[in-house]
Order: structure tokens, then sequence, then C-alpha cells
């Protein structure tokens, strides 16, 4: 792994700025036309934007082809979620040389939930590489312009790569040893799962101990309280605080449509500023913002951080 | 051994549609453990395909004698010759490997070209019992379990990480895919913590090589094992199973 430097992210994040990420996602569509408007309402609130990869294994427009509109057609720089789940590792390759030549430069590496969780139930499952053995992969064709079996890529792409960790982690020491792991392999940065508790924060990076990587906190100021509910019920190691999540569920009965959302966005700002204050005090190198179409949040939740 | 299930009696009647001489074979290996092709299944099966209007035969294979052992299982084919070259399908009470064994001895040795049709549906290699069995081998042609505290990931993970667990434990350490099993790689880890070997954790396995799982994979054995002499063999073995302690299956 070199001192090169290939996207404005990883410039960011090697300069000490404080760093903020966003996310988009493609959706079951034969166009991209939501995460691309989305891209624009983003431009300038964050330094580059997740996009996502079939998550919970639902097929989805896919993150490589969404990546390249969205950076082509709006300048915000992707950060291309890529799973290892229904790829092989030669499949994993030729999106990973795909991504060098569409102009990619951030990856991220993850192993990806399995098709029993989606809508699509009865695919076989492919898990050939997982999120370690995937950033080895996109490290050694990088760095030697081979792939895992030693064979020579011509002209290899230029390309960072991150992982992702799990504070809430149920079992913290094993999550905390597989990050430490990733790290081994060439990992460049860390953007961890979305965090609600400071606990869970401070926990983490206390068990995690000093490491050579950025860490970029996930945070997700929920739109309206079906998203708050979805992550506290669905998403493994997330838990949402029950006092949040009963005041977003009352905004729910605000009739006026504007009324709601200033409530929406007060709970969120109160929320978030505790939160963000605290996220002051611990070693993260800044925050990515899962506020999936919720762009009005982010310039709220920064100011907390200037 | 391999575990299985029988399958629904619609689906089984499906495949004999508009057959009525119907030859039904057990087995005396995985099947008579699983009562999917035991004595009393053939002869429950014979029942209910006899209420259908369908004419039966019936191959019962002894305990011991296995469908997919064709030396075996064979002699007792070969009994009812007559009655296999006069049906219209045969209907294997067996794992997948016992059908298409049997299913190429009666096609290719006795000469009868008919549909062979399964009732069971084969659901893994599973160690375990005397109640309570577990898949645990996949029979992968590449052990990876000397790297992985005895535990092998492919098998037990739900999604067959060499490098987990993945971000979806959910909590009392059990997996993103069913919350009724445990993590395979908090388990990896926590045996390898008592072990004082997390050092192992900490390196990266490489992927798996998948090379030696071309299918169908083949297998010569250069001096076959006769079946009579082992079975004569094994019998002081069998004695010691008499007077053995109790085994006691925890809940």
């Amino acid at each position: 792994m070199g001192d090169e430097v290939y996207s404005q992210l990883m410039k960011e994040l090697k300069e000490g700025k404080y760093v903020f990420t966003g996310e988009l996602e493609p959706e079951k569509a034969g166009d991209v036309e939501e995460p691309i408007k989305a891209a624009r309402e983003l431009l300038g609130l964050v330094t580059a934007c997740n996009v996502t990869d079939n998550p919970q294994s639902f097929a989805y427009v896919s993150s490589l082809a969404a990546s390249y509109k969205i950076q082509a057609e709006t300048g915000m720089e992707c950060i291309y979620q890529l799973r290892c789940a229904d790829r092989n590792r030669n499949a994993l390759l030729s999106d990973i040389l795909g991504a060098g030549v569409l102009g990619l430069k951030n990856i991220l590496a993850l192993t990806g939930d399995h098709v029993s969780l989606g809508d699509t139930p009865d695919a076989k499952p492919v898990y050939d590489l997982d999120s370690t053995t995937l950033i080895a992969l996109i490290r050694k064709v990088v760095d030697e312009g081979k792939d895992l079996h030693g064979n020579e890529i011509h002209n290899p792409p230029k390309l960072h790569v991150g992982a992702a960790a799990a504070p809430g982690a149920a079992v913290l020491k094993a999550e905390i040893a597989k990050v430490k792991r990733k790290i081994k392999v060439g990992a460049e940065f860390i953007q961890t799962q979305v965090v609600y508790y400071t606990e869970v924060l401070d926990r983490f990076f206390k068990e995690l101990g000093k490491v050579d990587v950025p860490i970029l906190v996930g945070i997700f100021p929920a739109k309206t309280y079906a998203q708050a509910d979805f992550f506290d019920k669905y998403v493994a190691g997330v838990d949402v605080p029950p006092d949040y999540l009963q005041q977003m569920k009352e905004t729910k009965s605000i009739k006026d449509k504007e009324k709601r959302k200033e409530e929406v966005d007060r709970v969120n700002i109160e929320f978030f500023t505790g939160f963000l204050e605290h996220l002051k005090d611990t070693p993260a190198a800044g925050c990515h913002i899962m506020a999936v179409g919720y762009p009005r949040i982010i310039p709220e939740l920064k100011k907390v951080m200037e | 051994m391999i575990a299985q299930e029988q399958k629904p009696i619609e689906e089984i009647l499906g495949y004999l549609n508009g057959k009525r001489k119907v030859v039904i074979v057990g087995c005396g290996g995985c099947a008579t453990f699983y009562h999917t092709g035991d004595k009393k299944a053939v002869r429950e099966m014979a029942e209910r395909l006899r209420k259908e209007g369908k004419e039966t035969t019936e191959v019962i294979l002894p305990l011991g004698v296995s469908a997919c052992e064709v030396e075996m299982s064979s002699k007792f084919l070969e009994k009812k010759r007559d009655a296999i070259k006069a049906a219209d399908a045969v209907l294997m009470m067996s794992c997948g490997d016992g059908v298409q064994v049997v299913g190429e001895y009666i096609e290719n040795r006795m000469g009868v070209t008919i549909p062979i049709v399964p009732a069971n549906d084969p659901l893994g290699l599973m160690g375990g019992g005397p109640r309570k069995y577990k898949e645990t081998c996949q029979a992968c042609g590449q052990c990876e379990l000397g790297k992985t505290a005895g535990i092998c990931p492919l098998t037990a993970c739900g999604k067959g990480l060499m490098n987990g667990p993945c971000g979806g434990v959910r909590e009392d350490g059990k997996c993103e895919v069913d919350p009724e099993k445990d993590c395979a790689w908090v388990k990896i880890y926590e045996r390898l913590e008592k072990m004082g070997e997390l050092d192992k954790f900490m390196e990266m396995r490489e992927p798996h090589a998948w090379s030696k799982a071309k299918r169908p994979r083949m297998f010569t054995i250069e001096e076959p094992v006769k079946p009579v002499s082992a079975i004569l063999s094994s019998l002081p073995s069998y004695l010691t199973l008499l007077g053995g302690p109790k085994y006691e299956e925890e809940e």
C-alpha cells in the first residue's frame, strides 16, 4: 500500500480534514434518476457518497453502473459499495477492473446479506470471498497488478478500499478482531454501521484501540418513523433509543405536512446534536450520514461539528 | 449419514401419474436411520400407492445394505428382476445417490429403461444423534478444519465464509440467516480464545479452493472391501456396543 492518493475522499482523510460522506440508493428501476437527484442535493454537503449494492439482498440497479452514472452526471465522488454476496472471485475482479475503467476511485468492500433476507430467497447463495479476502484482492490488484492467483493485470486500476465495522455487534470481541484483520490486509478507511448510543461508540473505540486508518462513524437521521423502526427491528447490531423512536412516532400524528417536517427535523437535530458533540471527543475522522432522501438535515448537523 | 425426509405425497403421486405397476425400493443405510426407506416406510408407501389403484412390488433392503452400494443392493434387486422388467416405474425410498446408482444398475445391468423417481429429499451429511443431527461437513474435497478450530466455516457458517463473522451476528451469537443457529465464527473465535490461539483468527485464511469439488467427482478404490468379510471382522466391535456406557443427548 503506497502513499498515493487517487480520490478526494482519501485526500481529505489524509489531510486530517473532518470528512462527511452520504449515501445513495439505486432502486429496482430502469433508471437512476432518484439517486442522481439526491446526489445533486448533496453536492457541497459531503465529500463523497456511498452507492449501495443490493442492501438486504434485494436486487436493484447495479451499484457499479449507478456509481458511474452518478459520478459522471453530477460530479459527486462515489464510494462504490461492492458485496461478495452473489459474485464469485472472477465476477468480483471483473467489477473491480470495471470500476477502474469507469473512473471510480473508492470501493467499500462488504460481505453482504444472505439472499434469504431478500425478495428472491430461492436464489443460489454465493460467498466465494468474504470482506477480508475481497480487500486482499483489491490490494493485490492495485498494489501488485495481480489477481488472487497471481495472474498479471495490465495497467491495473488505481483504487482505494474501505471496510465496514459494526460498533454495536452482538459479539464485539470477534467483530473487533475482524476489523483489525481487515486493516491488516489493507483497508484504508473504515465506515461504521449506524450508531445511536454514545456508550456503544465509546466501547467500540476503547476495544479497538489505536489504529492507523481513519474511521467514519455511521449515523442515520431518520426522515420518517418507519425508517427508524426498520433499523431498530431488522438491522443486525443496531438499536434505536426508545425515546427517539417515540418522538419520531409522535410526528406521525401531525396533519400539516410542513409542520410535520419541522418536527421531524427538530427531533433529529436535538438527538444528533448531543451525539455529534460527543463524537468530537472520539477518534472518529468523520461522519457517514446515511440520511437517504433527507439531505436538508445535513447542513444542520454539520453546524454542530464546526 | 445422509439426512433425509419424505417428499409430500402429492409430489410423489405426481411423478407416478399414469404408472400402474410400481416397484418400491427401500434402503438399509441412511434411509433406515431416518425412517424414509426402512421396512415400515416401504410397506406404508406400498399401502398408500395401492389405495391409488397401483400394483406394487416391494424391495426391502435389510439394515446395513445401502441402496447406493450396488454390490449388495443388486442381490435384492435381482430377486425382483421380473417385477422390475414388468414395472412402469421404480420409486426409490433413499437419497438421490441411491436413486441414481440403482437407476444405472436397472438400466445398464438389467437392460430395463423405465422412470426411476425419488420419494425423499436428501438434507445433507449429518452427524450426532440419537435424535438430533446437524450438518457439519459438505465433503468439499479440501478440508479446512485445521485452520478453523475444528469447526467447518463452509458448512456451519450460513454464508460459508472463510473469514467471519459477518456483520449480521444476532444477539446471543446467533446467525443472520437463521436465528435458531449459532454463528460458526463466534464459536470458532471462542474456541481459539480458550485454546490461546487467537493469532490464528487474526491471520487471513485464503479463499477456499473449490477446484477439488469439480462435479461430478469420481473415485477409485484399488482394493475394494468385501462386504461379508467386513461385517464379520466388525462383529467384536458391535458386541462392545451392548456393554458400552449409555449416551445421553443434550437438550
